[in-house]
């Protein structure tokens, strides 16, 4: 790494011996810091706090993901990957593809306000936190969460400054693919164009890893994040429960640790936690408040430690059900549906999945993400929306407008928050946010 | 007679209200925030009770609203200054034929309030994280302009020529823009006027996100400013409803939201008494049923009537 | 893997008719193999019933071959309608009319019982092309697609076809056309060459030198045999897209009770069912607008039923009833099928 892209690194002199034997009070060579007393390790922690002790009597099966968070964002710990590792930028980059010739894929797109920072330092002031904080963090030398060395990065065109950055990591030294993705998702030739590119994708990766696709190792590749799909599903249908069993905060975490933590390991413990909420439902065991508002996320996506609103919803007694966002719902409830089970109709059938029930704004049009809102709102019993646009996310900001204006038509409450990864909007947010959730109430009131 | 009180610990000012048993404002006090804001909700809450010659046990419930609401651990509820705003407005706009659009400027913010016909919070908005049109930035024009904040309004009305454009909308920024206009000769009167122009741009442009209703409510310490008030009017191209106490709406809706908290549990309590008594007395009744086959021909008293 | 499903909220269900349980193990089946089955059974019964003397009529909307003559439990119905058209134009006129109206009215009756169900389940045609499939994937070769272009002109052919058959039987009826031309569709159809073939009678597979049309109408025919047996090992359901009886059928199916039905509030566009459809048709996963999902290429096989994962934005519904509707747990149960076959 070199150039103006070294800001991460700490700056740690050679100690020299006189000085350090003359006199150990004065001029003592600075110690890089340990581990966790490191800003983002700092910032890593206070928010899990706040996850796990603002709220009482979270499953027991979500020590296994407060566990992992700490070993990994607070302590440094490395997850080892098997094979070479693939780092993603957007969730579009077909992981079944790398799981299949023996890579592992990590999901680079960071929540940290640190990097972020870091970020900002050769970013345009007014980009997106989280392309500051990707990039922030792939500079630094001790990146949490640890990715390692990448053999590979995989940068699906989509928004601009996705596009932009894809220039930039190579200039940090990183090997970048750029995953073709169409700008208009319903149209047949771009539908032709993407198979192409994940074609061509599948290509790259064998250059990486010298393995052969072959019909054995992709169905195995799917059967794995198949079952995380169904472990998803289920613990998804369990958010239904009203009054609610789960919080919306151990959701985002659940799939946040999908990021980086080993496949298995992950699927294990999310069936664990299906269990533990099966139990849970049976008896009847509550998460939140009889009537506590049942909120639908959507927008720029929460990543840890990036969960200031929801964590904000509830804190102030209402409860996330569910979430139209690419760090959770967008990234794990679709499935492959395959007719023929021959590599290339597998690889087709992949490529769909990835690109035509994405409700991503950077697509043309945004019927399907206004009619998936919709359909959360009517399946979860939901009572309001909040829609999350990072401060620099045009095509969210943009989009504000329109599906602001099909809830209005449902009356569907809505509120919207412009913000980015800083905390120094945390009062006026929590203001704007207990006035929503009153308003819900109230209207919920004035009904009965 | 018992009082309710709400409590609006602001960002600059800490505004106390009583309201009595028919809802109807009784009392009020409005104090700076100051550092120690507990310290002074506290005392500002006392000085009112002092004022009126009444006890603590008569203030039966008390809310707290506003930044401080939540660290006032006195209050038996506290509820966001959004919706006892729109609470406030909805009752005191009565006196005007009722009101639906709400502007509040703070002290350190704006917002944009829709009420339903039940004072319910519908929409809302506020501005971004920045002091741009806000009590704030008339305060440092006020300084900058070395006059008394009271003063901005007459001095409006003042301007021979036209207002000045302020460009600036950062507050920051706007101070550096005042002095050079200072410098250069311009009035007073025609920078404030460019001033309250500035903000009055901002403000609408928040509440026409929410929409504007026939009667646009006008609240919060610097609505006490008429000049700002008549340039909000030109720029909604309307007339704005300003109540005799903007400062107080806030408090005014938390203490109304305290009458009928404590009306509705006290009601839930007298429902619970009397399910207690109900459940008592069929008690009873099984008891005195249940003796009915043994007691044979009449020897039990509740056959003789 | 235990099935960890069966935890499922129990309030996302919709209240059913049947019995949860037996609606689960309907919606759960292995549907390709069921259908395998059940295409088997029509298969037989279609090619080989009429050894055992059953006789279910000359107005069949399916290709029980009439000149499979030994073999078929009874006759498609184009080969009369045909002959019937081409009856002279003053007979057709008077009491001919009438014989042509009964005609259609009992083929209508049976058609409105499966709908397009017909070409998905029943006809022995459209199950001769599935196992061309299945010989191909066995093979491991890819199937092709057609252009979204061609896609839409060849879908016109079918309709195309459908009036000639129409229309030449009218003109050999009003003398413009010769007798040679016969049933003209019929002399195309790959159907005439296959079906008694695997009857083992095998009197069609010849070209008629009889006559100058004749001579053309065989040779057509062995040519569309021969593009059937190809075009059917690379394209899915090849001939369904020029079939005219699918155009018949769709001109027809506005009163079945054989339903296709979509709900376009819970669909999320994943394509899904896009991707499996033999057929090609996009609108089964674009179209979010239309309850009524079944286009005029759809064969009604509800392999789109099968391979969409939401609950309930597919069904098949028979008189307003479901008897078959996508649901999450079998979708899944038959994907980890596929992945671990």
């Amino acid at each position: 790494m070199n150039g103006p892209f070294n800001s991460g690194k700490p700056v740690v002199p050679e100690p020299s011996p006189q000085s350090a034997g003359a006199s150990p009070r004065a001029r003592k060579p600075k110690e890089p810091l340990p581990f966790g007393k490191t800003k983002q390790a700092r910032e890593a922690e206070k928010v899990l706090n706040h996850i796990v002790d603002d709220f009482d009597d979270n499953p027991k099966a979500m020590d296994y993901f407060y566990d992992l968070f700490r070993r990994v964002y607070c302590r440094g710990e490395t997850i080892a990957p098997d094979g070479p590792l693939i780092g993603t930028t957007c969730i579009q980059a077909p992981e079944e593809l790398i799981y299949a010739m023996g890579a592992t894929p990590v999901r680079l797109c960071n929540g940290s306000y640190h990097y972020d920072q870091i970020g900002a330092e050769f970013m345009p002031s007014k980009s997106c936190s989280l392309v500051k904080a990707t990039l922030g963090m792939l500079t630094s030398d001790d990146p949490v969460p640890r990715v390692g060395k990448l053999d590979l990065v995989v940068n699906p065109t989509t928004c601009d400054q996705k596009k932009k950055a894809s220039a930039m990591m190579q200039d940090m030294g990183h090997a970048v693919f750029d995953l073709e993705l169409p700008n208009v998702k319903e149209s047949e030739a771009s539908r032709v164009y993407w198979q192409r590119s994940v074609r061509s994708f599948a290509e790259e990766i064998r250059k990486v890893t010298g393995k052969k696709l072959t019909r054995k190792n992709l169905k195995a590749a799917l059967a794995r994040t198949q079952r995380a799909e169904k472990a998803f599903r289920v613990l998804d249908g369990f958010r239904k429960a009203s009054p609610s069993i789960f919080l919306g905060k151990d959701a985002f975490l659940v799939v946040n640790a999908y990021f980086f933590d080993n496949l298995d390991n992950w699927c294990e413990a999310v069936e664990r936690l299906n269990d533990e909420l099966k139990i849970r439902y049976d008896n009847a065991v509550r998460a939140a408040q009889k009537k506590a508002p049942r909120i639908v996320f959507t927008g720029s996506p929460p990543i840890f430690p990036n969960l200031k609103l929801p964590l904000l919803i509830e804190r102030a007694g209402g409860v996330v059900v569910s979430d139209e966002t690419c760090s959770a719902n967008r990234m794990l409830y679709d499935m492959t549906a395959v007719d023929e089970w021959l590599v290339n109709d597998m690889v087709d059938s992949l490529a769909d999945k990835y690109l035509k029930p994405c409700t991503c704004p950077i697509f043309t049009k945004n019927d399907d993400r206004r009619r998936r809102l919709l359909e959360l709102v009517k399946k979860f019993e939901a009572d309001g929306i909040v829609y999350q646009a990072f401060a620099g996310c045009q095509v969210y900001e943009m989009e504000q407008r329109s599906v602001a204006k099909t809830l209005d038509e449902n009356g569907i409450p809505m509120l919207y928050v412009e913000t980015d990864y800083s905390p120094d909007d945390e009062g006026q947010l929590s203001t704007r946010i207990e006035a929503f959730l009153e308003s819900i109430k109230t209207r919920k009131r004035m009904r009965q | 007679m018992n009082y309710f009180a709400g409590l609006d610990i602001g960002s600059t000012a800490i505004k106390v209200v009583f309201v009595d048993e028919n809802g109807r404002l009784a009392g009020e006090h409005v104090t700076p925030t100051g550092s120690l804001f507990y310290k002074n909700a506290k005392e500002a809450f006392e000085t009112l009770l002092t004022k009126m010659a009444l006890q603590r046990e008569q203030v039966r419930y008390l809310i707290a609203t506003g930044y401080g609401r939540k660290l006032f651990k006195d209050a038996d509820d506290s509820i966001s200054e959004i919706t006892a705003n729109g609470i406030g407005a909805h009752e005191a706009g009565k006196a005007f034929g009722g009101v639906g659009t709400i502007i509040n400027i703070g002290g350190q913010d704006s917002k944009a309030i829709r009420i339903d016909s039940h004072g319910g919070v519908t929409n809302f908005v506020m501005n971004d994280k920045c002091a741009a049109g806000t009590g704030r930035f008339l305060d440092v024009a006020a300084r900058n302009l070395e006059i008394g904040l009271e003063e901005l309004g007459d001095y409006h009305f003042k301007a021979v020529a036209g207002p000045l454009d302020i460009n600036s909308t950062c507050t920051v920024f706007a101070e550096s823009e005042i002095i050079g206009l200072l410098a250069n000769g311009h009035g007073k009167g025609e920078i404030i006027s460019g001033i309250h122009n500035s903000i009055a741009r901002r403000t609408v442009r928040l509440a026409k996100k929410v929409g504007l209703d026939e009667r646009v409510y006008f609240d919060g310490g610097p609505a006490l400013n008429k000049g700002l008030a008549a340039a909000i009017e030109d720029e909604l191209g309307r007339e704005v409803v300003v109540p005799e106490h903007p400062q107080t709406t806030t408090a005014f809706g938390a203490a109304i939201l305290a009458r009928s908290e404590f009306l509705a549990e006290s009601a839930e309590r007298r429902a619970e008494k009397v399910e207690l008594q109900a459940q008592a007395a069929l008690a009873e009744a099984a008891k005195s049923a249940s003796c009915g086959p043994q007691c044979g021909s009449g020897a039990c008293g509740a056959h003789a009537g | 893997m235990k099935s960890s499903l069966d935890g499922m909220a129990p309030n996302w269900r919709q209240r059913l008719t049947l019995p949860r349980g037996m609606r689960d193990a309907i919606n759960g089946v292995d549907f390709n193999r069921f259908r395998f089955w059940l295409q088997i059974f029509f298969f037989v019964l279609l090619v080989y019933g009429g050894f055992t003397g059953l006789n279910l009529g000359n107005n069949l909307p399916t290709f029980s071959c009439g000149y499979n003559q030994n073999g078929r439990p009874g006759v498609c119905y184009l080969l009369p309608l045909q002959h019937q058209l081409a009856m002279p134009t003053k007979a057709l006129l008077g009491y001919a009319s009438l014989t042509i109206l009964s005609g259609l009215f009992i083929f209508f009756l049976w058609f409105i019982v499966l709908n397009k169900g017909w070409c998905g389940f029943v006809c022995p045609l459209g199950t001769v092309q599935d196992w061309i499939t299945d010989l191909r994937v066995k093979m491991g070769a890819r199937f092709t697609r057609y252009s979204q272009a061609s896609f839409e002109t060849l879908s016109w052919i079918k309709y195309v076809l459908l009036a000639l058959m129409i229309v030449i039987p009218l003109g050999i009826g009003a003398g413009y056309f010769s007798h040679d031309l016969g049933a003209p569709y019929c002399m195309i159809c790959p159907a005439r060459l296959i079906i008694p073939t695997l009857a083992l009678n095998f009197d069609q597979l010849v070209l008629d030198f009889s006559s100058p049309g004749k001579i053309v109408m065989t040779t057509l025919g062995a040519i569309t045999t021969g593009l059937f047996l190809a075009g059917s090992f690379v394209k899915k359901r090849f001939w369904c897209f020029f079939c005219p009886m699918s155009a018949f059928h769709y001109l027809l199916s506005k009163p079945a009770f054989f339903r296709l039905i979509k709900d376009g509030d819970k669909c999320t566009r994943c394509g899904d069912c896009y991707t499996v459809c033999d057929l090609q048709i996009k609108e089964i996963a674009d179209d979010v607008k239309n309850p009524q999902i079944m286009m005029d290429d759809c064969i009604v096989c509800l392999k789109c039923v099968a391979a969409c994962p939401e609950q309930g934005a597919l069904k098949a519904t028979f008189a307003g009833r479901t008897v078959f509707e996508s649901t999450e747990e079998g979708f899944i149960k038959r994907m980890e099928k596929g992945t671990r076959a």
